[in-house]
């Protein structure tokens, strides 16, 4: 189905809404509540090359229209990984390692934002090297444990968007 | 395999055309694509943020009869003491008239206020940032003060249709002027935002305070708006200093801490001051933009 990965990007809105609600609650610690990296690992699975690119583009810019990260960072960074997961659909043949997928991709994309929206606010420039990458790290760390904590639940909503979209299964092996 | 290898490889080659592509592309179509992720999500902007006053007004709803009795006492009494207040505002006002006309002086640019809900608070090491619930529909635009009662909060940043976003003092992207408390040679100051360290929210820096300037006894002294460069009317209080202040390491001024007056990321209202007249950035950029599209033609 040609707009499946539209589809599947409606069904994700919800969750990505929430993550901007838990980083509304979380205000006064400077944490922000990245999914976006991992919303895109399950769809990876069972969208055609094309349709995850588009999705995984879109996820990426929605992350950006409201923060003041250089335009295109994210969505090109998940786009790329989104080819590099359509790819080797053999490293998500599995429930652990998806969730693997999804805490590395989601770390990635999180380091690249944070790089980026650094270089951007002239952080460098600042030449306080230790504080950028203790921030860095907390932040990373954080966008790992919350895509330990929250993808199943979305990759199930995910999934079901993708049977009711009529998309085959994905490759299942122990 | 292989074919499947060279579509994976082709689809990289196309993937790092479009990147390329779109560095070149004009800054119009990236502000385009920005604006259409922004406003596709703003209804649900609004959502959280309705969805918070419908929960704030279920919860007061459910308050004890007698704690509303109470209140609404308070309250009677809060309005009586502000009544007598406005009375006595009302003739300073008229006495501050009289004494324009008697000096034909000309009052400075008046602004619009328009009263915004927030709708989300969005933190980061580079970004502290709220969304208020009005937008460029409602007169907002980029660059207008953003205050809550007397004190700056901030200063918006982007304004889209229905929502904007709000750069707080805190933020690194923030920049101003303004006097110390008690420095008699009214000497002008610089307050920038600065990036949050830890889990330790996000803080505003004072630099360029004279090395003779004078720590008051007692309260920790106010920093007010200058009024220069036409963003911010003057008077507008920015903060506290903090005690602990540091020389720079040319050793000609010193450089502190400022305190908000308020916790930035409690407010669910603030006020945004539009400007009635174009602000002298806006006439410049509208100078520059109009001499690029003559160099242009």
């Amino acid at each position: 189905m040609v707009w499946a990965w539209f589809i599947v990007l409606l069904a994700t809105l919800p969750g990505l809404w929430v993550a901007d609600l838990l980083t509304d609650s979380l205000a006064g610690t400077n944490l922000v509540v990245f999914i976006s990296g991992a919303a895109i690992v399950a769809p990876c699975r069972r969208l055609k090359r094309w349709q995850a690119v588009l999705f995984a583009a879109c996820v990426g810019f929605l992350f950006e229209a409201r923060r003041p990260i250089p335009l295109g960072t994210l969505p090109f960074l998940l786009a790329g990984l989104s080819i590099f997961l359509t790819s080797n659909r053999i490293l998500l043949r599995n429930t652990p390692l998806v969730l693997r997928g999804a805490v590395l991709c989601n770390t990635l994309a999180c380091t690249a934002w944070f790089t980026a929206a650094g270089l951007r606010a002239g952080a460098f420039a600042q030449g306080d090297l230790g504080d950028f990458t203790l921030q860095l790290l907390i932040q990373v760390g954080f966008a790992a444990a919350i895509a330990l904590l929250v993808f199943v639940p979305l990759a199930l909503i995910q999934d079901a968007a993708m049977d009711r979209t009529g998309l085959p299964p994905a490759l299942e092996s122990p | 395999m292989d074919k499947h290898r060279q579509g994976a490889t082709a689809s990289y080659v196309v993937l790092a055309l479009c990147a390329v592509v779109w560095v070149v592309l004009p800054a119009a179509v990236h502000r385009f694509a920005q604006e259409a992720f922004a406003e596709f999500q703003a209804p649900a902007l609004h959502l959280a943020g309705k969805a918070r006053d419908l929960a704030r007004f279920w919860e007061l709803k459910s308050r004890d009869k007698e704690e509303i009795l109470a209140a609404s006492r308070d309250l009677a009494r809060a309005n009586a003491a502000l009544e007598l207040q406005l009375r006595r505002y009302e003739d300073i006002r008229k006495e501050n008239v009289r004494l324009r006309e008697m000096l034909r002086y000309n009052p400075p640019p008046e602004y619009l206020t328009v009263v915004a809900r927030v709708a989300v608070r969005d933190s980061s090491t580079w970004w502290q940032r709220i969304v208020i619930r009005k937008g460029s529909d409602d007169g907002v635009r980029a660059g207008c003060p953003v205050i809550f009662s007397d004190r700056v909060i901030g200063k918006v940043a982007v304004a889209h249709h229905t929502t904007s976003e709000v750069d707080l003092i805190t933020s690194p992207n923030f920049r101003c002027t303004g006097f110390l408390e008690s420095d008699e040679q009214n000497r002008i100051v610089l307050i920038t935002g600065a990036p949050g360290r830890g889990l330790a929210s996000g803080r505003s820096r004072v630099t360029a305070i004279p090395q003779d300037y004078v720590y008051p006894v007692g309260n920790a002294p106010k920093v007010t708006t200058t009024g220069l460069g036409g963003v911010y009317p003057a008077g507008l209080i920015l903060g506290h200093l903090e005690g602990g202040q540091r020389t720079t390491q040319d050793g000609n001024f010193r450089e502190s801490s400022l305190t908000p007056t308020r916790d930035l990321f409690s407010l669910q209202e603030v006020t945004v001051l539009v400007p009635k007249y174009p602000t002298p950035g806006e006439i410049l950029l509208e100078d520059q933009a109009q001499k690029r599209l003559d160099e242009l033609r």
